[in-house]
């Protein structure tokens, strides 16, 4: 088990750099750079060669590179002082400091700006996936023991809906039901207590939430359905097991298998992508920074977000693949 | 649940705009204290620094935070005092005094004295400081000593007493005062430091009529009245919350429920809509263009390096159609200088003449018979245009037009980095669009950036036409040059005729906003240097507070529910 998820850790390190160049080269290979974004449309071009040589643009895409990775990882002291221009924007983790480096656009550490969008976007993502999970496990049950039904057919029917309707055209509509009609939720924002949070977590959670719910039922559904149909499922009923026990006790948890590595995919995938949804209910997550740093060529942070974002996707991989073992008996083989 | 909810978008994409809030009030009534005003945008601000910060949002609020020398006046075609209360122009050009007001503080309490505007201008143009615009400042002597670090400060700022603060220059310069009055020049506190510092920008501090409050990057920013300002019992707003990416959808809605007080960002549709709503006749105003758009040819590259080829192209627009896709918005022009701008003239320049551009056409080589689709110029041309904007639009009208006097054309569309990136490359792109907003109201910000050989270069030329002309260079110079405004105005329109009749640019047209504010908010008048200038303006509590109750009314009732969708029934 062990030597198994250091093997995992050693490969998601290497994609992890393998990601994270890529990224680095395509930002630099791309016209345009930062320094035009940050100087404007209009600069002069003196003013923007001043920019650039400021940042370090000028120089080629090596020297760049080395730089990056140089401050990546490195050793320093372990208290730091934010004016210190050497490890100003360094994270210490006692004598090993974490550097980023620092937004061009908003001129701060992006390990700051990381950890002040990481909380708001693990509390949509756990929102909208306990939207997708209640919704989807439902929804999806519910048609599977009612399989031929109306019921069925109108779930089945709504799921197509579901995955086929963009995000944007969803909350619009939520938006201007729940908040500008009915007036029971707030338009968007994060609130500053923690209330303000869980009434404002709603409508993104919804949006976000009903996507993955309609793709979970027909999940849930078909896996249902080939659980009844199992030997283990049918003799439990022949034993005298009520339906509802069979279902719950041996046919859900069975069920939950599968969707769990689904699960896993999606939680990192939440974590940094709800970008439609981010930008409507101007929630401050790290969808929102990441697009804004792709739009504005903000190298540090596309890079910061590109890690994170790859980070967090692995890990909720890892952590799938050895919850696996731990669920499934049968993983755990050589 | 999907289904209502398409339906409510339906709907609400064509729900009638509701009415304003409040009524208007009498004009004489005295300006109350009190209250906060709220405004939004969809885009945000990265920094609150004057000396970096230089995008239009962020040049609103820093009005706000920021006191500087002078002002641009309230019609823009001149100055107004703001620190300074007066100042004088040597009558060679070359020196210019401040006098500054006594007993005028910074937010910090600390009063504001001539050396820090001279410490504040070389924190904005030193060489650490990455300040997007401090090429505008070049022709202060010493300006080059000191951004190449020879020198340790501007040796043309001088401080003559407390009060007094004297400019230099290199050579007559008539866009100085211009310049003094951007942000970038306004002082800040001592505690900003003498050299940029990215501390400075969460806690900026100015001396302007409010002070900052708060600010949650990308989410708001809160600014509060500043007790101490200079001019006594101003500003009469408590506060000031500006908000951050909103979109426009949302922001209509907002505005509506009372939770903005003005809107400027309205998506077309809204727009056309409150325009059309009777409730709103007589409310809002038109922003005077400031922008100016267009489609430049590469006069290097073939067939742009023909002047006949470029004034049939210039011919051949019809400017009108352009702006009856944005009724409103958009504005034909066939002049370089929008309305905003001193020396704007109205009359038509470039205009549309099938018969002329056809004969242009023969006398550049390619004759085309509109009648048997024959002849024109041979080739498919690449059209560059910046995506998500209108001149995608606007490039797929020209191509019907353009191919009356047989020019086809394919459209590229590219984001803007890529599309500047490109076109100020030399030889690199023919055709496409482009356009210019003012950064200060002066035909110079127009003219010398976008046509001057100066501003030529391999890699980064503003003059993406690369026109050349040297008798206009000399013009533009001359104007540079004069200290009559009237006379100034008088060559920049001769360097406008003169660049119009070589069609290094076919002038499109001017695109302009559209404001609109609730009656409680009064004595708000646009400014047509720049937008959103509501730093003077108050609100009237008594009738904003009527409208807060019947918006904060119980939830609907059940019978209310099921009739929720009927549009237009919420005020």
């Amino acid at each position: 088990m062990l030597s198994r998820a250091l093997r995992r850790l050693g490969a998601s390190t290497l994609v992890l750099w393998g990601v994270v160049t890529l990224a680095f080269v395509i930002n630099f290979a791309l016209p345009g750079d930062a320094a035009r974004i940050l100087a404007g449309p209009q600069a002069r071009p003196a003013d923007v060669a001043r920019i650039r040589e400021k940042l370090g643009l000028d120089q080629p895409l090596l020297v760049q590179y080395r730089r990056f990775l140089g401050r990546l990882l490195h050793g320093g002291p372990s208290s730091l002082n934010p004016r210190d221009e050497a490890h100003g924007s360094c994270t210490a983790l006692g004598p090993i400091h974490v550097d980023l480096g620092v937004s061009y656009q908003q001129r701060k550490p992006v390990l700051v700006l990381l950890a002040s969008r990481l909380p708001a976007s693990l509390l949509l993502a756990s929102a909208a996936l306990l939207v997708q999970l209640l919704l989807g496990i439902l929804a999806g049950t519910l048609a599977a023991v009612r399989k031929g039904s109306i019921l069925d057919h109108g779930v089945v029917s709504l799921t197509l809906l579901g995955v086929s309707t963009p995000t944007f055209f969803l909350g619009l509509g939520l938006q201007y039901l729940l908040a500008y009609r009915l007036r029971w939720l707030p338009f968007d924002g994060y609130g500053t207590t923690w209330p303000e949070r869980l009434r404002s977590v709603i409508l993104p959670a919804l949006t976000l939430g009903f996507f993955g719910a309609a793709y979970y039922t027909r999940l849930v559904r078909d896996e249902v359905l080939g659980q009844l149909r199992q030997d283990y499922a049918r003799t439990a009923l022949a034993k005298g097991a009520s339906r509802l026990r069979v279902l719950v006790v041996h046919v859900l948890r069975n069920t939950l298998l599968p969707l769990l590595t689904v699960v896993g995919l999606d939680f990192g995938a939440l974590l940094g992508g709800a970008i439609v949804t981010e930008k409507l209910f101007r929630w401050p997550g790290l969808g929102q920074l990441s697009v804004d740093a792709v739009v504005e060529r903000d190298g540090p942070v596309i890079l910061g977000t590109v890690l994170l974002a790859s980070s967090a996707v692995i890990l909720a991989n890892l952590l799938v693949d050895l919850s696996y073992a731990l669920l499934d008996p049968r993983s755990r083989s050589p | 649940m999907v289904l209502s909810l398409a339906l409510a978008v339906l709907v609400g994409c064509d729900v009638p705009v509701a009415g304003p809030l409040g009524v208007p009030g009498n004009p004489g009534a005295p300006p109350q204290r009190g209250g906060w005003l709220q405004v939004a945008s969809y885009t945000h601000v990265r920094t609150l620094d004057p000396a970096i910060a230089f995008d239009e949002v962020a040049n609103s609020i820093e009005h706000f935070l920021f006191a500087k020398l002078l002002d641009f006046s309230p019609d823009g075609q001149g100055f107004v005092p703001d620190l300074a209360e007066n100042w004088e122009v040597s009558d060679d050009q070359l020196r210019v005094v401040f006098h500054l007001r006594r007993g005028v503080r910074f937010h910090d309490g600390v009063e504001v004295l001539a050396s820090d505007v001279k410490r504040s201008l070389e924190r904005a143009l030193h060489p650490d400081t990455p300040c997007p615009v401090s090429s505008f400042y070049e022709r202060i002597t010493g300006y080059r000593d000191f951004v190449q670090r020879r020198a340790s400060s501007l040796s043309g700022v001088k401080v003559e007493g407390d009060y007094t603060l004297v400019i230099e220059l290199s050579e007559p310069d008539s866009t100085l005062l211009s310049v003094l009055a951007l942000p970038t020049a306004a002082p800040v506190c001592r505690s900003a430091g003498a050299v940029y510092d990215r501390e400075f920008t969460s806690h900026p501090c100015g001396a302007g009529p409010f002070r900052f409050h708060s600010w949650e990057p990308g989410r708001y920013i809160r600014m509060e009245r500043f007790e101490g300002y200079y001019q006594p019992g101003r500003p009469y707003l408590d506060g000031i919350e500006y908000a951050f990416n909103v979109p426009t959808f949302t922001q209509r809605f907002k505005f509506e429920d009372g939770l903005l007080d003005h809107i400027r960002e309205l998506g077309e549709a809204d727009l056309a809509r409150y325009l059309a709503s009777p409730a709103w006749h007589g409310l809002g105003a038109w922003e005077p263009a400031r922008a100016i758009h267009s489609l430049f040819m590469n006069t290097e590259i073939p067939p742009f390096d023909s002047r006949p080829f470029r004034k049939a192209i210039a011919a051949a627009i019809q400017r009108e159609q352009l702006a009856m896709v944005r009724p409103g918005s958009v504005r034909p022009a066939s002049r370089i200088l929008p309305p905003a701008i001193p020396g704007h003239d109205p009359s038509p320049g470039q205009r549309y003449d099938l018969a002329l551009a056809l004969d242009l056409m023969r006398e550049a080589g390619f004759p085309y018979d509109p009648v048997t689709g024959r002849g024109g110029y041979p080739r498919e041309l690449t059209y560059v245009a910046i995506s998500d904007s209108f001149d995608v639009e606007a490039a797929q009208i020209l191509q019907q037009h353009l191919a009356r006097i047989g020019v086809r054309f394919r459209i590229r569309a590219q984001g803007w980095p890529a599309h500047l990136a490109e076109t100020s490359r030399r030889r690199t792109v023919a055709f496409g669009s482009d356009g210019w907003a003012a950064d200060f109201p002066d035909p110079s910000d127009f003219f010398e950036p976008l046509f001057s050989s100066k501003a030529i270069s391999e890699e980064e030329s503003q003059n993406r036409a690369f026109y050349r002309n040297p008798r206009l260079d000399a013009l533009l110079e001359e104007a540079r040059r004069e200290p009559s405004q009237e006379r100034r105005l008088a060559l920049y329109h001769q360097a406008e005729d003169m660049v119009l009749d070589d069609a290094p640019w076919a002038v499109l047209y001017s695109k302009r906003w559209f404001e609109l504010w609730h009656p409680y908010l009064r004595g708000y008048r646009i400014h047509p240097a720049r937008s959103g200038d509501l730093a003077f303006t108050w609100i009237d509590l008594q009738a904003r507070t009527a409208v807060q109750g019947a918006r904060w009314a119980p939830p609907l009732s059940r019978g209310q529910l099921a009739l929720w969708i009927r549009p237009g029934g919420k005020h």
